[in-house]
């Protein structure tokens, strides 16, 4: 083309593309605390150029796209820790409690009632005949199997708190997977059409995040935009536009939902996400609790129920059952409760004579004896506090240098999709003085075109 | 071109608030409670060796309550003891006055009747109680170890041979009583019947059998005397064990406080330095949000 007239079109396209380009900041601008927003840049080229006879014409400006910046395996990376976070997050927040049921810095948990028990024999064997002595020891079977009772009962509740808790995480994430289904194929479609799918892939990758969050979500690039989700054991989530639900079901053997996906139970194979968090701290954490307080009351109750039926009681009769002795380890602790309400029925006596404290000796010296698993009652006990301790402690240390790692690398995602307010002001100054002379050039090839005319009509 | 950095500095700076918030928490805690474990998982292995540690110390404190109690037993049967040595020592003099041949029967009645008095109080002394029991007649505590005959008058031993021990502190257990019948009763009879036979020869005036019964007399106070040394020697037992125990309970508290408490100087000042951190990050942070960027200064 060339010529004046050229050179007004190539100007006044000029001027459309700055347009363009002033608008995408303006978006940037006001899109800036937007959550999951990346910032977008106006892609500007030269048009082609015309050749007219051997010289080639520029023939201007053309807004060729406008991309969103994102860095596909940062936003991987990010959500590879998030899931771990939040499946450390979940395990805290719930071994925190369970924690505080065996807090013996603060003074509750079972070493208490269970030295009680014992300085109340040691006080016992002092006195053996004294009735008040007796009823004290009584006093302190039945606070220590009330102790017993309580923790046990609060373990339980937290475990079906915790249960719920799986439940309602199971639902969020169906209700993301829906949603992100839903934007898949508008994705699609909007690729398809050859549109800039920027702010749907932000929409989508936000509630990514979010997913991550609650599952261990693998990403698959399913092309044309779609992506597929599937659990990392590769139960699927969601495949194009569709969304596959999971769902959970009472186990009959554990009373506690197990979740499922498409008929086969997962709950095992959850690896990450909070969902994982929970089903840890209600499958293994907390069971291996109880079963440790369970052993801890069997035995315990079986040992000191043998001591005393070798013993003689006050009035000089074979001792009986001390404790109600608990028919499985199973539910021990839940269930243990002293079977006599009479003192005169401890034993505390090897020769049946009321003066005779040999046998209290014996039960007393049970406090030393290797009865629970190998062990004294105290240490399996102080076994227990160690391991809910350490356990908690471990997740808070992984979760601190997690959380570090993931900062690390939100700031570099930041890096690529924030917007910079500093950038998108200069970006402005330099359009707008790039209008401005875009506007003069058209101005003059104006004055210059209307010269001509005027020298036409003359 | 250099690397784009993070323009949304509110996060990094969100997190470092954050973490002083919890630095401050924590000092907080540590100032208030005295502790610097608070939560089992601050430090899991102290508190499972808390744990031990706190047993240990209510253990003290029991063995100590049960020092005082066996103390005040073995005391009443050491001087119910010493009584009976004063007691046999009498009879032994009161013999050896009585087997003088210039003394008349009047006066030989008199010291018999004496020694009758004697033969009540040592029976009465073997049947000390303390708290409602006895304490010679072995674990039959409830049964009265040493029972005269009305006709005869001979004394014979109903209570057992059994004996007790009770831990003082672990491992550590004290003999805290002797059958009556170890400490009166011997080959030739009893203390009581040696008294019998005293008071017999006397009242028959039969210098050569009186010789007999205060040697009788003499072996019983030996044989008691010897016993008697057992409480003695619980007594000194219980008390060096107390002694024991106090310093034990004294280590354990040093120790509770080695493993979870806080030196105050410390804690106070570790709380006072995270509140100025916490401070002038709220500072920092108000400063670098409210920094203005090119916009500020383009032109209206």
């Amino acid at each position: 083309m060339g010529g004046l007239t050229g050179a007004l079109n190539i100007s006044l396209g000029s001027l459309q593309v700055d347009e363009d380009a002033i608008a995408t900041s303006a978006n940037n601008v006001a899109n800036a605390d937007t959550p999951g927003y990346s910032r977008q840049i106006a892609n500007l080229a030269e048009t082609a150029p015309i050749t007219i006879g051997n010289i080639q014409f520029g023939t201007g400006v053309t807004l060729q796209s406008v991309t969103s910046t994102r860095d596909s395996i940062l936003d991987l990376r990010v959500n590879q820790e998030t899931q771990l976070q939040g499946q450390l997050n979940a395990f805290i927040s719930d071994g925190q409690q369970i924690q505080s049921l065996f807090n013996e810095t603060g003074g509750t948990g079972l070493q208490a009632p269970l030295t009680a028990f014992f300085t109340s024999l040691s006080q016992l064997s002092a006195n053996p005949s004294d009735t008040n002595t007796r009823q004290g020891v009584l006093t302190a079977a039945d606070n220590l199997a009330t102790a017993f009772n309580q923790t046990s009962a609060n373990l339980s509740s937290l475990q079906s708190t915790t249960n719920l808790g799986v439940t309602q995480t199971v639902s969020q994430i169906n209700t993301l997977t829906t949603q992100l289904a839903t934007l898949n194929t508008q994705i699609a479609s909007s690729t398809g059409a050859g549109q800039n799918p920027g702010p749907l892939v932000d929409q989508r990758q936000l509630l990514l995040n979010q997913l991550s969050n609650l599952v261990d979500v693998s990403e698959i690039n399913a092309g044309n935009g779609n992506i597929t989700l599937t659990t990392s054991a590769g139960a699927p989530l969601v495949v194009g536009g569709q969304s596959f639900a999971l769902t959970t079901q009472v186990n009959a053997t554990t009373g506690q939902q197990d979740v499922y996906s498409q008929g086969t139970d997962i709950t095992t194979q959850i690896a990450s996400g909070q969902l994982a968090g929970q089903i840890q701290i209600r499958d293994q954490e907390i069971p291996a609790l109880q079963n440790s307080l369970d052993t801890l009351a069997f035995n315990f109750a079986n040992a000191v129920n043998t001591q005393n039926a070798a013993g003689f009681d006050l009035n000089g009769n074979a001792g009986g059952n001390f404790f109600t002795p608990p028919a499985t380890v199973a539910g021990a602790a839940a269930g243990l409760s002293v079977a006599i309400t009479d003192p005169t029925l401890i034993a505390a006596s090897q020769d049946g004579q009321s003066g005779d404290n040999a046998n209290a000796n014996a039960l007393l010296a049970l406090q030393n004896q290797n009865i629970v698993s190998g062990q004294t009652p105290l240490n399996y006990y102080s076994g227990i506090v160690f391991k809910i301790g350490n356990d908690v402690s471990s997740a808070q240390a992984s979760e601190q240098s997690g959380s570090a790692v993931l900062q690390q690398i939100q700031n570099l995602q930041g890096g690529v999709s924030d917007v910079d307010q500093n950038e998108e002001a200069g970006k402005l100054v330099q359009f707008q003085s790039a209008y401005e002379a875009s506007a003069e050039v058209a101005t003059t090839v104006n004055t210059l075109l209307q010269d001509t005319i005027n020298i036409i009509a003359l | 071109m250099s690397i784009r950095l993070d323009p949304n500095l509110l996060p990094s700076l969100l997190s470092s608030l954050q973490q002083a918030d919890q630095n401050e928490t924590t000092a907080s805690e540590e100032v208030s409670t005295g502790r610097s474990v608070n939560q089992l998982s601050d430090n899991p292995a102290a508190a499972a060796a808390l744990v031990g540690n706190t047993n240990q110390a209510s253990e003290d404190d029991q063995y100590i309550q049960n020092a005082g109690t066996l103390q005040d037993k073995l005391q009443t049967a050491d001087s119910a003891l010493d009584s009976v040595v004063t007691a046999l020592t009498r009879a032994v003099s009161l013999g050896t006055e009585g087997a003088n041949g210039t003394l008349n029967p009047g006066d030989r009645q008199a010291i018999a009747g004496e020694v009758q008095g004697l033969i009540t109080q040592t029976l009465s002394l073997a049947n000390t109680t303390y708290q409602g029991t006895y304490l010679f007649s072995g674990t039959a505590v409830n049964t009265q170890p040493f029972v005269q005959n009305a006709a005869t008058g001979a004394v014979t031993y109903a209570g057992n041979t059994d004996t007790t021990s009770v831990e003082l502190s672990n491992g550590n257990s004290v003999s805290v009583n002797l059958p009556g019948s170890q400490i009166f009763q011997n080959a030739a009879g009893s203390a009581f019947q040696s008294l019998q036979d005293l008071n017999t020869a006397l009242l028959a005036g039969n210098t050569a059998a009186i010789g007999t019964a205060v040697t009788e007399v003499q072996s019983a106070l030996t044989q008691v005397s010897a016993n008697q040394v057992f409480y003695g020697n619980g007594l000194s037992q219980i008390s060096s064990t107390e002694t024991f125990l106090n310093q034990d309970k004294l280590n354990l508290s040093t120790q509770a406080n080695t493993l979870v408490g806080v030196d105050p100087a410390t804690a106070a000042s570790d709380f006072s330095e995270s509140q100025t951190a916490q401070q002038s990050l709220l500072d920092a942070t108000a400063k670098v949000l409210s920094l203005p960027t090119l916009f500020n200064y383009l032109a209206p």
